[in-house]
């Protein structure tokens, strides 16, 4: 078997009596861009930290190409890393700071303006070479920060929530420049963030952390579509979860009833459950069909509210069982009439609803 | 607005102003301005009018050398003062609140306490059979006491005591504006500590090492109490030889010159650390 080209094994981080980090282990191939995602306090920036080197982990070990980093300080272990807050050296240029890891290794004067050419040009600041941090606007210092990071060629660069500080906007742009310059350096990333949309947006693999632990990695149609846990469903996405009783589960297709007494078969089954079992049954907001002809199983539902959002439209529904949903399909596929009648019922393919354990 | 109107406006802002302040000038006035010009016109009046006591301060070598000795000592006190400071500064700057709070109330609180009672104990401690001598001759390093006490090693231990806080508190603002994570970001950028020092924290605290610094140096040209207290004959200051020349020579004229001297050097570097300052705030604001 060939060595992953870098290995999270065991890692444990304890701060006294809590601990943050529960045996994390996971290997990321060369080249992937995988982000840790998930709450605040789930442990995703401490493992962030101890492969930076600014946190000693209280067991476990992280190896690059086989060799173990944690001996390593911060400043030989190669790697580049951009922070959640601006950090260029306020008192050098644009240039200076994005050449400041060339100069630290000393090398050759020719070299350095090579590479803060191409690094400037990269992130498209060429214009700006001479300008103090200061005299940037936030998207433009964190383009600078990710120059900076990728002007050695680390083996690894590690993003930690840099856009965080950013408006949605400048966010989105930015985005698209990290998944280009990624596309066109090949480097391996290892990116942070709480953002669901950001983490699909941008990566190869995601890994979503609860307490410490990665409760799902995956793509991020696997975390999407085939979520682990009802957590997963819950973090990735939108989701209804509705109270229901497990009756059986044959291969791995479940029947459920719900509150109202309906009974639904054909659900995929997290896991094994009792009958009689008390449990959630999670569909997305967009299965849900309305449309004439649709076909699939069904639900009763008292429309409470209609909003139209352009591409969707989003309803307000209440089930027999007085639980109240969100709907929100297509507006291509929705005629008003469709949303007029109050008691109706909806469709959706059980295949795309996950029963998990309540 | 016509400049009628706002001349007119002005005119009539201007004396209600300047009678509000009136007590405050003549305060100034009285007990600022006019000793001063007094101090001024003997050092050119007596014992005759004339510049002779600036001759005689200016190319005697005798006055020139404790001239010269001042500025050693401001110079030495302030380094060592810088030196001592900045690892305290950059210590309470990054430590927790509330933890660099006591410590900063225990430095204010050695402010606060008597300049001479510091001097004397700052005595007790380096004489040569001194706490420190006995100490160090105890564990058996030294065999001769060390020469610590009436030289400028007295002088310089006593007045970097005094001085530090003056040194700390505008190195700390300068340090706490510096977020840690832009160091950490050069460490892992490849910079060792010493590199991230040098090229990263040095350059960004000089504002609040020169504003210290300055201060410190101002105020040690000045300093009577510790240098007439710890120092030796051998290396006078400028401030015992003018209290010398008062108090034991009644030599008024000479006195007021060397005193006169020293308040043009203060306030000249007064003016360059204003200019500093007023700088940094406006490469700050921009």
């Amino acid at each position: 078997m060939t060595e992953p080209f870098l290995s999270i094994r065991k890692l444990r981080k304890a701060f006294g009596a809590f601990t943050a980090v529960h045996d994390v282990t996971l290997d990321i191939p060369k080249g992937e861009f995988l982000t840790f995602l998930g709450p605040s306090g789930s442990g995703k920036s401490t493992t962030l930290y101890a492969i930076a080197g600014f946190q000693d982990p209280t067991s476990g070990d992280v190896l690059l190409q086989g060799k173990s980093l944690l001996s390593v300080p911060s400043h030989k272990r190669n790697i580049g890393m951009v922070f959640q807050r601006y950090t260029l050296f306020p008192h050098l240029s644009v240039a200076e700071n994005v050449a400041f890891p060339l100069r630290v290794r000393r090398r050759p004067d020719a070299e350095v303006k090579r590479k803060v050419a191409d690094m400037l040009a990269l992130v498209r600041l060429e214009s700006f070479a001479e300008r103090l941090p200061g005299a940037l606007s936030g998207g433009q210092q964190q383009r600078v920060a990710l120059a900076r990071a990728l002007a050695y060629d680390p083996p690894i660069l590690l993003m930690d929530e840099p856009l965080s500080a950013l408006d949605k906007k400048l966010r989105e742009e930015i985005q698209t420049e990290i998944r280009r310059i990624h596309r066109e350096t090949g480097v391996t990333i290892l990116y942070v963030t709480h953002d669901q949309e950001e983490a699909l947006h941008l990566s190869d693999r995601i890994a979503l952390f609860r307490d410490g632990r990665i409760e799902q990695i995956g793509t991020g149609e696997d975390l999407y579509l085939r979520p682990a846990t009802d957590f997963v469903a819950g973090f990735i996405g939108n989701s209804n979860f509705l109270a229901a009783e497990h009756l059986e589960t044959v291969n791995g297709a479940a029947t459920v009833r719900l509150g109202d007494g309906s009974l639904i078969s054909g659900i995929n089954a997290n896991g094994s459950f009792q009958r009689g079992q008390k449990a959630r049954l999670m569909i997305r907001p967009e299965a849900f069909r309305l449309d004439q002809g649709s076909t699939g199983a069904e639900l009763a539902v008292e429309i409470v509210d209609v909003a139209f959002y352009g591409e969707r439209r989003r309803i307000v529904a209440r089930t027999g069982a007085g639980q109240e949903i969100d709907i929100r399909p297509t507006s291509a596929t929705l005629a008003t009439q469709d949303v007029e009648t109050r008691h109706r019922p909806v469709f959706f393919d059980p295949g795309a609803a996950f029963l998990f354990p309540a | 607005m016509s400049v009628e109107a706002q001349q007119g406006i002005a005119s009539k802002r201007i004396p209600a102003g300047l009678g509000g302040l009136l007590p405050a000038l003549t305060l100034i006035g009285l007990f600022f301005v006019v000793p001063v010009l007094a101090l001024l016109l003997r050092s050119v009046t007596d014992p005759a009018p004339g510049l002779q006591n600036y001759a005689a301060l200016l190319g005697d070598g005798t006055y020139a050398r404790v001239f010269f000795n001042t500025f050693l000592v401001a110079a030495v006190v302030t380094i060592v003062t810088v030196l001592v400071a900045f690892p305290v500064a950059w210590m309470l700057a990054i430590m927790p609140p509330a933890l660099a709070s006591v410590l900063f109330g225990i430095i204010i609180l050695s402010m606060w306490t008597n300049l001479l009672t510091r001097t004397y104990a700052w005595m007790v401690l380096l004489q040569r059979t001194g706490v420190i001598n006995r100490a160090l001759m105890g564990a058996g390093i030294i065999d001769q006491p060390l020469p610590l006490i009436n030289n400028l090693t007295g002088v310089t231990i006593g007045m970097v005591y005094i001085m530090l806080p003056f040194m700390i508190l505008p190195l700390v603002g300068t340090l706490r504006a510096i977020d840690p994570m832009t160091l950490r970001a050069a460490a892992l950028c490849g910079a060792s500590p010493l590199a991230a020092f040098r090229r990263i924290l040095l350059p960004l605290s000089l504002p609040g090492i020169a504003a210290g610094g300055l201060m410190v140096f101002v105020m040690s040209l000045g300093y009577f109490v510790t240098p007439a207290l710890l120092g030796g004959t051998s290396n006078m200051m400028l401030a015992e030889m003018i209290a010398q020349m008062i108090q034991s020579l009644l030599n008024w004229g000479l006195g007021s010159a060397a005193a006169f001297i020293l308040l043009v050097v203060t306030m000249a570097l007064y003016a360059l650390q204003i200019r500093l300052v007023g700088a940094r705030r406006a490469a700050g604001g921009a």
